[in-house]
Parts: structure tokens; C-alpha cells; sequence
């Protein structure tokens, strides 16, 4: 019995049964919905013959086959989430430092800066259009707002957590302003930074996918609306589900990735309490 | 001096006959928070503290000992009367780094590793790479921490963590060192084996040392004098000179002498 409890509460094997279960549950459902309805892949194809289309040679437009198509659209989206997420990365971290700095920056910026948080994407992306005059422009706008605000927030979050001792300490060897910053504060924050990017990552590609549904030019969302008005084959849409949840998962990794390569000391032993 | 040759100058020259820290008439008091009357934390403290001296403020816990040891440091300022280290203000000591403080935790950059801790008081004042190099190695050998320069503070004991401390603060060259219950979370072998290393770190480095604790014991054997505090409001009420012998070791923990001095320290207490 322990035995069978210590094998389920490994991380690994959560994971296994998560992803069988999930699949256990698609294919009931897919093998459902084949039986009533006429075209079950617009519904719920099963999982082979995604994988099917994945490895199809067949063209579904004049150049390309469904995968050449999701794969190419989604270095587009990609393109303009990662251009957004690094102008969003610069503001928010710029915003976090003179926020720590200035108090009254603070107070004039930091109530804001949540209210442009709660506008939907949706409700925003034609007024920032209208502003750029530029679909293009926009979808990069798009993803750098919903970045700089995680990275804002978190990273000041990480400037003020730094201890009451450790300023003293600085205070202590007459260590400058700038000092404080370069030498405490900014190593300090750098896992609630990576916080923040771990958030907004995901969320800048969720968001120019999003904006790419609003009009042409290319682009994971372009191609899913397109799909699934039956422009090309719904199949292109199913790959673009998994490509782009995918793409979100990889994209936090990445940031976890970078963030081991960047700081050598262990962070677990952070959180520990003497 | 300037900063480069602050370094390579040789160690302080220490005339015991003569004052380190002047306090006088000083008085610290903080407003209190719901409006009413300021706590006074300390009251009309007066105490010289000579060159190459080993002086520790013991009391319990609210007798202002700490609030103390931080207005030499400047960290903390005074109400009323003022405090001299030969002559110049707290806030010039601070400025010129004149003291080092080890604190209660040991307060180290998680990021950095050991060496890059103890050289961070340097860099602060623009010691060439090469010096503050030759400078770490040199106190890392004081401390007893010489393989462990590479380590991050997170894989080191609470001891070893004090003694990074303590090497940081020796970095600059500082005349005196405060040291605020530096040794109060450790368990009590290691902190045996830290008095030990004090003691001679101490001795080779002619320091003025300023030691809080609340432990007679440890006051005892480390010092040259005891300041006895009272609480409410804070003010010295004895100043024991301890007439041990040096240098000392652990064994005299357990001499009459010892003893005796334990409870001469402890008696002062008792008759407030």
C-alpha cells in the first residue's frame, strides 16, 4: 500500500497518468462524437488522425502541406510575440526601477497599471490598431502590454523584498545609490524577474495569436480563423491547437532555462529560514 | 589615503593609553508609534572605549545594548549627547569605512560566492582587482576559509557564514569592529571554537572590538571590560574589568578565576 503511494506521489508518474487519462478521455469523446455527428473531425477528430495530417504530404493549398503551413505561420506569430515580449521586458523593467526609485512615480503609475491589465485583449486590439494604423505593429503592442506588466510588477515586488539587514549592510560601507542598485538590489530581484517572465511569456503568445484572428497578414490565429471557416482543411486548425500549446509550455521553459544558466546559487535554499 | 594604498599600509597603530569611541551624555529615544510618549532606549550613557580594546555590552534583552553598538555605526541616531571615535563623528567613520559589522545574521549576497562576499566592501570604494584579490586571500587564511572561497553561502554552516562575515568586515581595514550578538544562533561547539578564533583574530589584527551579547559567560571570556546594561530605560550600570589573564583558552572556563569573574559580572546584575 505505502508502496503504491510513494510510486503516485512521484512527479513523473503524475505526470504519465495525467497524460494518459487525458487521452483516455479525448478519445471517449471523439469515439462519441463520431457516432453522431457527420463530420466529427470539425468537432473532435481522434488523435491519429491528427497525426495523420501532421505527417501528410497532401498540399491543402497551392505550395503547402497542413504542417509546412502551421509551422511557417507559427515563426510569424512567434516573431511578433517575441519582438513584443522583449519592448514589454525593457518598459516594465525601466517602469520597476524608477518606480523603486521615485515614490511618487509609484503612486502615480502603480493603480493604472492594473486597470490596463483588465481591459480584454479582445477590446483593446482595434484601439491600438487605430493608433498604429498597422496590424502588424499592433500584434507586437499587444504582446508588450500584456508583458510589462508581470515584469513590472514582479520585478518591484523583488526590489522591495530585499532585507531591512542587507540595506543596512550597504548603508553600513557607505555603498552609493547606484551601488545599492548594481551590487543589491537588481541581484536580488532577479528571480521575481524571472517570475514575471515566466507569466508573461506564454501570455504574449496567447495574445498575438489572438490579435492575428482580427485580420490577414499572416499568423497562427489568421490561419485558425481561416481553418476553421473551411478555407483549408479543419486539420490545420487541430494542429495549430497543439502547436501553439506547445509553443506556450516551451516558452516557459525557456525562461527557466535561462534563468538556471544565469544564476549559479541555488534558489531553493533562498526561501529556507535560518 | 587613498583607496589603494589604504590596503597596503600596516596594521593600525594602537596606543592603549589612548580613546577610541567617546559616548557622552547620549541619549536615544524612539517616537512612539501611536503618538504618546517616545520609548527611551537609552539614557545619559557615558563610556570610553580604548584603542586595541575588547569591550562587550551585555544586558537583557531591551537594555539598549544593540540600539548602542548601531549609533557608533550610524545606523541609528542620537537624541541628545554625541559620540566621538577619535574625534570624528559616526557618520565620518561610516564614510571613510572605518569600522566593520557583523551582524546577528550573517547578512551575505546569496549570489556571490564566498570570495566575492568578502570583496564586496572593497569594491565599494574602487580597490583595484588585483589588491582586493590579494586581500581576500589574506582574510579568508584569517578566518580559517581558505577552500572554501569558490562555495556559495548557502553551502556553508551557520558558522562558517558568521566567519564570512567576519572577514568581510576585516576587508577594509577597519579600526574597530562591532559585532552584534554575532554568535547567538550558533550551537554552543561552534561558537566555543569562534571565541577561540576571535580571540586571536583579535590579538593579530590590534582591532578596538564592540561585542554585544546577552551571554556573561561569552562577555567574560572575550573581554577586557564588561559594560552592564539595564533596561527602562537603558543605561550602563556597572563597567567590570576583567582580570584574566591573556592570551586564553577554553580551558580557563573552568579556573575559580573564571568563576569568580562570572559572578562578580552577575552579581552587578542582580544588585539593580
Amino acid at each position: 500500500m505505502n508502496k503504491v503511494k510513494k510510486a503516485l506521489s512521484s512527479s513523473k508518474i503524475v505526470t504519465f497518468v495525467w497524460v494518459l487519462g487525458m487521452i483516455g478521455v479525448w478519445e471517449l469523446g471523439a469515439a462519441t462524437i463520431a457516432r453522431s455527428k457527420r463530420t466529427p473531425e470539425n468537432v473532435l477528430p481522434h488523435l491519429y488522425q491528427i497525426l495523420e495530417s501532421i505527417f501528410s504530404h497532401k498540399l491543402v493549398n497551392s505550395t503547402q502541406t497542413a504542417l509546412q503551413i502551421v509551422l511557417s505561420n507559427a515563426g510569424i506569430t512567434l516573431l511578433r510575440a517575441g519582438i513584443g515580449f522583449l519592448i514589454g521586458i525593457m518598459i516594465g523593467y525601466l517602469l520597476a526601477l524608477f518606480m523603486s526609485l521615485f515614490t511618487a512615480v509609484e503612486k502615480m503609475f502603480f493603480p493604472y497599471l492594473m486597470i490596463i491589465q483588465m481591459i480584454p485583449i479582445l477590446g483593446m486590439a482595434p484601439i491600438i490598431l487605430a493608433i498604429t494604423k498597422d496590424i502588424d505593429n499592433s500584434r507586437i503592442v499587444i504582446a508588450a502590454i500584456l508583458t510589462f506588466y508581470p515584469v513590472a510588477t514582479n520585478t518591484l515586488a523583488g526590489f522591495k523584498s530585499v532585507e531591512k539587514e542587507k540595506h543596512e549592510l550597504m548603508y553600513s560601507i557607505a555603498a552609493t545609490k547606484f551601488q545599492i542598485y548594481t551590487k543589491l538590489l537588481i541581484p536580488s530581484s532577479i528571480p521575481y524577474f524571472f517570475t514575471g517572465l515566466k507569466i508573461s511569456a506564454p501570455m504574449a503568445i496567447t495574445a498575438s495569436i489572438l490579435v492575428d484572428t482580427l485580420q490577414g497578414g499572416g499568423g497562427l490565429g489568421c490561419m485558425l480563423s481561416q481553418s476553421l471557416k473551411h478555407a483549408m482543411t479543419i486539420y490545420v486548425f487541430w494542429q495549430i491547437v497543439f502547436v501553439s500549446a506547445l509553443i506556450g509550455i516551451l516558452s516557459y521553459f525557456l525562461m527557466t532555462v535561462i534563468e538556471k544558466v544565469l544564476s549559479p546559487y541555488k534558489r531553493a535554499t533562498k526561501v529556507k529560514k535560518r | 589615503m587613498g583607496a589603494a594604498e589604504r590596503l597596503d599600509s600596516d596594521e593600525l597603530v594602537v596606543n592603549r593609553n589612548e580613546v577610541e569611541i567617546r559616548i557622552e551624555n547620549l541619549g536615544v529615544s524612539f517616537p512612539d508609534k501611536d503618538g504618546g510618549e517616545p520609548v527611551i532606549a537609552l539614557q545619559n550613557i557615558n563610556l570610553d572605549i580604548m584603542q586595541g580594546e575588547f569591550i562587550s555590552l551585555l544586558g537583557p534583552s531591551g537594555c539598549g545594548k544593540t540600539t548602542l553598538l548601531r549609533t557608533v555605526a550610524e545606523l541609528q541616531q542620537p537624541t541628545s549627547g554625541k559620540i566621538t571615535v577619535r574625534g570624528q563623528s559616526p557618520r565620518e567613520i561610516r564614510l571613510k569605512k572605518k569600522y566593520g559589522i557583523v551582524f546577528q545574521n550573517p547578512v551575505l549576497l546569496d549570489w556571490r560566492t564566498v570570495r566575492r562576499n568578502v570583496c564586496m566592501p572593497m569594491e565599494m570604494m574602487g580597490i583595484p582587482k588585483k589588491d582586493r584579490t590579494a586581500r581576500v586571500t589574506k582574510m579568508l587564511e584569517l578566518v580559517g576559509l581558505m577552500e572554501f572561497g569558490k562555495k556559495y553561502p548557502h553551502e556553508l554552516s551557520g558558522g562558517m557564514q558568521q566567519r564570512v562575515g567576519i572577514a568581510r568586515a576585516l576587508a577594509v581595514k577597519p579600526e574597530i569592529l562591532l559585532m552584534d550578538e554575532p554568535f547567538s544562533a550558533l550551537d554552543e561547539f561552534t561558537k566555543e571554537k569562534l571565541h577561540e578564533d576571535l580571540l586571536r583574530i583579535w590579538k593579530k589584527t590590534n582591532k578596538t572590538i564592540l561585542f554585544v551579547t546577552h551571554n556573561i559567560q561569552e562577555a567574560v571570556f572575550l573581554s577586557d571590560r564588561v559594560v552592564v546594561l539595564s533596561p527602562h530605560p537603558g543605561r550602563v550600570s556597572a563597567v567590570v574589568d576583567i582580570t584574566l589573564g591573556r592570551p586564553r583558552d577554553l580551558s580557563i572556563k573552568s579556573s575559580p578565576e573564571f568563576n569568580a569573574m562570572v559572578t562578580k559580572v552577575r552579581n552587578s546584575f542582580e544588585s539593580l
